[in-house]
């Protein structure tokens, strides 16, 4: 299959896709990971998507709100069976998303708990009963439809999907083997930790396909490389830095404006990020159907940022912890902003942990300052999971303890565009950048372009051209 | 003899495999994480938290959960995976063997080149054939496997194209994490029979074999490198032992499932189970080697008897 020649192998016509992480679990009612997530997407459907301003759009089937407690979903005609070639109807959704209610340990069981009952009208109409009111309720529909006889048997969706979806699953060893249901392009996902193996592999021809994870310089060089294309597209994944509220002097909000003018984010973004990576104002990038009105951005003035800590009252230079992961450009990017912030008296301690310990400490609210990334945001209702007073930890993702009446306020009205502007001024996060998205590819590879968020849909329709 | 000895490993045995369950399970409890939040995010509520601490009985006394934690080794189950529901003891039966597989060969890489480079460096020390294979020696074993497999997948696999880069798909696809490892074992082993070597060769008994006209090849081989054995076979054993505990860094830079990229990643995840499982293991592979490498020893070397001391 694989022949060696001159440093190059030849493919047969498998596409193989290095990742950095390998997919956990395919069962989408327990996926959490985004590598499982977005191998899910590909070989289950859900009866909810997003488009390209992440307003919730038809997938599996349309929907109407018939009453203000119901709401009535039609299956599309034409919908794909399930890839044991047996039709997918009204019976599976209702299967699906039930059992929810019986699965002790499933992270997004709390999603559906507001649902009531679900009535199956016939095979293709189905109605969820909820009870509470929710308007946005269909935008939680997007876990993917399992069928009801495998979940009657209690199958192991974990290791043996079984979708409709555009990909088929085929096996999973120390590869993931799926196939493409309607040309049978067989497409392999391959862990490689490493980021240079990663890229080694690409060029001796192991793997024909790499997306995102690489640091700049390696980018670069892949873009020299005339048998290689690369293709980069804008990102959608929100960068930023997180305030304790708990601590005195980040509560000020002098301190956490010099803060934000004290980070050069273009000197960072044009130094050592990939290609359209864009400095971020909010959560939502501007293509976002909430991002209506442009924020200003927070300039690097570090002798703005050092005259507002004066102000402050406070002594300078001024101590602070920040706390990331080991991730070599997690940690490249701190030591940049530690130097920054030095010409703003700020003196920046970095303590990078391994990923399990730094997230506990995040979630435990032990921190000065953190940094994250938010994956595949959609809905608006992240400003109520992460800036809500009633979402300290373990009840949501308020990590920093911000409390604020105001925006609270807002939240429940759903005005979004305040809200949006009253979190740019309070700073509860410093908004960093939305981190640009790329593909690295064989030149005889098509239809294949990076999403913002992303996620791998257009395994959908890769191809070799012949 | 050789029956009390093996009696006397055995009971040793139990005694560090039940320090290390103990030490194993206070310690992994005592690491910040939590599997529960791992494994159910943070949009969950406290019921269903609870629900789950629950159902995984991490909601019991330590002491009680080291208890049925003990009970089920002893039964040979080691539970599921937390994250991904396989049964633990059958990743230890798939990623297990692929490390014993790379420790052998990674031993018989090192040893193959290290022993008789030892041996040739001992024979010409001080000439400049010793200093030209030590400092290369001393470079090879300060090499970090994380510098060394990436520049041997450059110059093997992309360049020449003679191996894969990564992975485990074909049988050439253990030589380059093999030569990762064997490569600083054999700069190990070189340094170690050449000292070993260049002890024994001024001692009188090798004075007399070649008084008495006894031929230079036997002299080194026979009785020379006999008594020069048991400091090698010390090394052996240990690096041995350590290739069985998983070389980390390797394992995951080649992409090879074995012990150790397992462990890691369980660590990573926070999944207590196999984590346990791995350290268990590995605990048991470090003893079992160090008591065979007792044996060996023992045969090695007549002066030191089973059962009594030297």
């Amino acid at each position: 299959m694989l022949v060696a020649c001159g440093g190059q192998v030849s493919h047969d016509e498998t596409i193989r896709f290095a990742v950095a992480q390998a997919p956990l679990n395919l069962d989408p009612r327990y996926a959490t990971d985004a590598a499982s997530e977005r191998v899910n997407r590909l070989i289950y459907q859900s009866l909810v998507d997003f488009d390209a301003s992440s307003k919730p759009v038809p997938s599996l089937a349309t929907w109407v709100h018939s009453g203000s407690l119901e709401y009535r979903f039609s299956l599309n005609k034409q919908r794909s069976p399930f890839h044991n070639h047996q039709v997918l109807s009204a019976s599976d959704v209702k299967a699906t998303y039930d059992s929810f209610t019986s699965l002790k340990n499933s992270p997004h069981a709390a999603e559906f708990s507001n649902i009531a009952t679900i009535t199956i009208i016939d095979d293709d109409t189905l109605v969820f009963k909820l009870k509470q009111p929710d308007p946005h309720f269909p935008e939680k529909l997007i876990i993917g439809v399992l069928p009801a006889e495998f979940i009657a048997e209690d199958h192991d969706f974990s290791h043996q999907p079984m979708g409709n979806g555009p990909l088929q699953f085929i096996s999973w060893g120390n590869k993931l083997a799926l196939q493409r249901v309607v040309d049978k392009q067989r497409i392999e996902l391959v862990e490689v930790k490493d980021p240079t193996v990663r890229v080694l592999k690409f060029l001796r021809g192991e793997v024909d396909l790499l997306q995102g994870d690489l640091p700049p310089e390696l980018v670069k060089y892949l873009q020299s490389k005339p048998e290689i294309k690369v293709i980069s597209n804008i990102g959608s994944n929100f960068s930023y830095l997180g305030f304790n509220f708990q601590d005195a002097v980040l509560r000020n909000t002098k301190v956490r404006l010099a803060v934000a003018h004290a980070i050069d984010r273009n000197a960072i973004i044009k130094s050592v990020m990939v290609n359209d990576s864009r400095t971020a104002t909010s959560i939502f990038p501007p293509e976002h159907f909430t991002s209506k009105i442009p924020l200003k951005q927070y300039d690097y003035n570090p002798v703005l940022a050092k005259q507002l800590l004066k102000e402050a009252g406070l002594q300078l230079p001024l101590k602070l912890v920040y706390k990331t992961s080991t991730d070599a450009q997690r940690v490249r990017l701190a030591t940049i902003m530690q130097a920054q912030m030095a010409a703003a008296d700020i003196e920046l301690e970095i303590r990078s942990l391994d990923w399990g310990t730094f997230f506990d400490d995040v979630k435990q609210g032990k921190f000065q300052l953190y940094g994250l990334t938010w994956v595949g945001i959609n809905t608006p209702e992240i400003y109520s999971k992460a800036f809500a007073s009633e979402s300290f930890p373990p009840n949501g993702f308020n990590r920093g303890h911000y409390s604020d009446s105001k925006l609270d306020s807002l939240v429940k009205k759903e005005d979004w565009a305040a809200a949006t502007k009253r979190i740019h001024e309070q700073l509860p996060y410093v908004p960093l950048w939305y981190e640009g998205q790329f593909a690295a590819m064989r030149k005889d590879i098509e239809q294949y372009f990076p999403k913002p968020n992303g996620n791998w849909d257009n395994l959908a329709t890769i191809k070799y051209a012949h | 003899m050789l029956n009390n000895v093996l009696l006397d490993k055995a009971s040793g045995l139990f005694i560090v495999i039940f320090g290390v369950l103990v030490l194993t399970f206070s310690l992994i409890h005592l690491v910040p994480g939590d599997p529960v939040e791992v494994m159910l995010g943070e949009s969950v509520t406290q019921t269903d938290r609870q629900a789950l601490r629950a159902d995984l009985g991490l909601d019991q006394p330590l002491i009680k959960q080291f208890g049925g934690y003990l009970n089920s080794v002893a039964h040979g189950d080691f539970g599921l995976s937390i994250h991904t529901k396989t049964p633990i003891s059958q990743l230890i039966k798939t990623h297990y063997p692929a490390t014993l597989k790379l420790a052998l060969l990674a031993l018989f890489i090192g040893a193959s080149i290290g022993i008789p480079l030892g041996i040739y460096v001992a024979l010409k020390a001080g000439k400049w054939q010793d200093f030209a294979i030590t400092i290369i020696s001393v470079r090879l074993s300060a090499m970090p496997a994380f510098w060394l497999g990436p520049i041997l997948m450059l110059v093997f696999a992309v360049w020449l194209g003679w191996l894969p880069v990564s992975g485990m798909d074909r049988g050439t696809s253990i030589i380059l994490p093999a030569l990762t490892l064997g490569l600083g074992l054999s700069a190990i082993l070189t340094r170690m029979t050449r000292t070993s070597l260049l002890e024994v060769l001024n001692d009188d008994y090798i004075r007399t074999a070649r008084a008495k006209g006894v031929k230079e090849t036997t002299v080194i081989l026979r009785h020379a490198l006999r008594a020069a054995l048991l400091p090698i076979i010390t090394i052996v054993g240990l690096q041995m032992g350590s290739l069985l505990a998983g070389a980390v860094i390797t394992e995951t830079i080649f992409s090879w499932d074995g012990i150790g990229r397992l462990l890691v990643e369980s660590i990573e995840k926070r999944d207590y189970p196999v984590t346990q499982a791995c350290v268990l293991v590995v605990a048991l592979s470090y003893v079992l080697v160090n008591a065979l490498t007792d044996i060996i020893y023992r045969l090695a070397d007549p002066r030191i008897k089973f059962g009594g001391n030297a």
